[in-house]
């Protein structure tokens, strides 16, 4: 335990010196007006970021992506107040009581929560990213072919069931992210699949531009459909978190950070489900849930700890299992790959340094957003203020460079093109989006999984279903699928109401 | 459940569908058309066709649930019955406008040996000009509205190409 300790203090001293606290306030600053700008997600803003910072060395850079990452899921929460308008997904449920108390003429105190929230919720997920981190790292390396295999495809079906309305439509939006990954040369015989001829189609697609286009280029088509609204924001009291705010929910944030944080380990599901998980929670649990979605600070404390709390959570699996938890995460686990880090069960043995480094990167990131939570009032709401027809060209212009800048080809923007479309027509017809990029993480992953597997099995799928972790996790598939499936759910539905 | 409404009708469900499966059908005619590479000693097993041969084919699965889903639904609540949507849209025109404009600046303007900046001045000024044209005029300030375009694109080029080559030597399209 010490070692960890002295570990995690020379991590935060390496961070300490100005180039690394200038980037930690300039980064921090980034995310934080990225995710107030409604049209420009984390994962878009973290996978600009990550094109930004490709030829930094990789603690700097990716001291940048996680100030970026954190700032942007908190800054979310300042448009949700002010305009009811989610900055970013994972602000959605902020819309409910943060603009309420807004229109009571109390945005200032609702910010102040949003920022104590958003702090108090990264540092416990914070703890348990130092805490679980080295030791599922070592239960990663009983790890083999088929467990990576299962664990993949939970990712997927989880991140189905548990984004959007429909599980079926995230299922098939998953599976279409998994057919884009094996489009390209496959790994056992450099054989083309699917690339009819084209050399750059037979290198597969690149992350970082389908996540731009799906995430980035979608929101844009998606924001242009919508008419533009006049923005007015009201005058507001102080925005200093209160103590007595803190004090009287303690209960509230200790449990939203919780499940904010678990949510974070699950594979793919991401910020907003930990945000109204946090909030539901918090609702069953108020003694006046009638307040929920008029005003109720507790709901707001709720949803903030919670969305900021899956921040370090969805960290957790990418270190040690080399899985993302959320979309923004799937983007730093490529960065991590570009900059030559291997996250994934190896990562205690071959850099244990490394995890002790990223919880110090969160700490910084944690004393960014409180610094700009209390100063950045004002420039935010002049950035808020900018109209639709100007920003939403220029957040193209990035999309664009984001796209070209990690290979320097142009067919990289391309994708971006192709994967906003294909974003924006999921999103029309009501399809989840984050199935589709998970699906394109993991699908190499669970591909390789599923062919290692029958070679040392030689064939045979009994070791799939038979070991004792893969056993646990197709289970638990079974069980995720099955309790979605109608009759289950009937039945179900007449036991709870009996 | 059969009779709850959700915001895509039975009609665009099924319409989905039907493109799944006839999706995932026509993945797994070419994944099965693929080399074995039998002359490499692949086997069954390890022949590239074989993976994503069965996404092909649970995603076509999926695709007749969904369509048998959309059926057995639109028996119950009718074709087109859908979720209220109050959002208040943009006329097609707009969004057709800006879709062309986005396209236009990412396979005609850059990259194809227009300066990067040039190109970008040009995409972003067009942009803001067309969409605040209407506004503009309205408050008989259409001469504003040029030079405010102009100074939004140049601006923009000029910010993004420092920062992104001279700061952060990263070379643009």
């Amino acid at each position: 335990m010490f070692d960890g300790l002295i570990a995690f203090g020379h991590s935060i001293w390496s961070f300490c010196d100005p180039l690394s606290l200038g980037l930690i306030l300039l980064s921090s600053l980034v995310g934080v007006i990225i995710g107030a700008l409604p049209g420009l997600t984390a994962t878009m803003g973290v996978a600009l970021m990550t094109t930004l910072t490709i030829k930094m060395p990789s603690n700097q850079a990716l001291l940048v992506l996680i100030c970026t990452y954190v700032g942007a899921i908190y800054g979310g929460s300042r448009s949700a107040i002010l305009l009811n308008i989610p900055g970013t997904p994972a602000s959605a449920a902020s819309c409910l009581d943060g603009h309420q108390l807004a229109k009571q003429g109390l945005a200032g105190r609702a910010m102040g929560i949003a920022t104590s929230g958003s702090v108090l919720g990264t540092l416990i997920g914070m703890f348990f990213l130092a805490l679980f981190t080295p030791i599922l790292g070592n239960l990663a390396l009983k790890f083999g072919a088929y467990e990576f295999f299962w664990l993949a495809l939970f990712g997927v079906i989880i991140a189905g069931t548990l984004t959007g309305d429909d599980p079926l439509k995230g299922w098939i939006a998953g599976l279409v992210g998994i057919f884009s990954a094996a489009i390209g040369q496959e790994g056992i015989y450099a054989y083309d699949r699917f690339s009819f001829g084209s050399r750059d189609l037979a290198g597969g697609f690149q992350l970082v531009p389908a996540l731009v286009g799906a995430f980035g280029f979608a929101e844009l088509l998606m924001a242009v459909r919508e008419k533009a609204v006049p923005v007015k924001i009201n005058p507001f009291d102080s925005v200093i978190p209160k103590l007595k705010d803190v004090t009287q929910y303690w209960r509230t944030i200790v449990r939203s950070g919780l499940i904010g944080t678990f949510i974070g380990i699950l594979p793919g599901v991401g910020e907003d489900v930990a945000a109204w998980s946090s909030y539901a929670a918090a609702k069953r649990a108020s003694k006046e849930p009638e307040k929920f979605g008029k005003g109720s600070i507790d709901g707001l404390m709720a949803a903030e700890t919670g969305d900021n709390a899956c921040v370090p959570g969805a960290i957790i699996p990418v270190l040690t299992l080399g899985i993302p938890g959320s979309a923004p995460a799937a983007v730093l686990m490529a960065a991590m790959l570009i900059h030559g880090v291997r996250p994934g069960p190896m990562i205690m043995i071959e850099a244990p340094t490394f995890v002790y480094d990223v919880v110090a990167m969160m700490m910084f990131a944690t004393i960014g957003i409180l610094i700009y939570g209390l100063t950045l009032t004002n420039v935010l709401i002049k950035v808020l203020m900018v109209p639709k027809p100007i920003i939403l060209p220029i957040i193209f212009v990035l999309c664009v460079v984001g796209s070209y800048a990690i290979s320097q080809r142009l067919f990289d923007v391309y994708v971006m093109l192709g994967f906003g479309v294909l974003g924006y027509l999921l999103r029309r017809l009501q399809y989840p989006v984050a199935p589709l990029v998970l699906g394109m993480v993991l699908g190499d992953l669970m591909e390789k999984g599923f062919r290692r597997g029958l070679v040392l099995s030689d064939g045979s799928l009994e070791p799939f279903f038979t070991r004792p972790i893969s056993a646990v996790l197709w289970i638990t598939i079974v069980l995720v699928v099955a309790v979605k499936l109608p009759g289950v759910r009937n039945l179900l539905a007449r036991r709870r109401a009996k | 459940m059969a009779n709850e409404i959700y915001p895509s009708s039975p009609r665009r469900d099924l319409q989905g569908g039907i493109v799944w499966v006839l999706f995932g059908s026509l993945v797994v005619v070419l994944s099965w058309q693929m080399d074995r590479m039998t002359s490499q000693g692949a086997t069954a097993h390890t022949a590239p066709g074989l993976w994503p041969g069965l996404v092909g084919l649970v995603l076509a699965l999926l695709g007749g649930v969904l369509v048998l889903r959309s059926w057995r639904r639109a028996q119950q609540i009718g074709w087109d019955a859908t979720v209220p949507d109050d959002t208040d849209y943009a006329p097609t025109s707009s969004f057709a406008l800006a879709a062309a404009l986005f396209f236009v600046y990412a396979l005609l303007l850059v990259g194809r040996g227009l300066p990067f900046w040039l190109g970008t001045t040009i995409f972003v000024s067009a942009f803001v000009f067309l969409f605040q044209h209407a506004r503009r005029r309205a408050e008989d300030a259409v001469a504003r509205g040029v030079i405010v375009a102009l100074a939004c694109g140049g601006l923009t080029a000029l910010v993004v190409t420092l920062v992104f080559e001279q700061l952060f030597y990263v070379r643009l399209p």
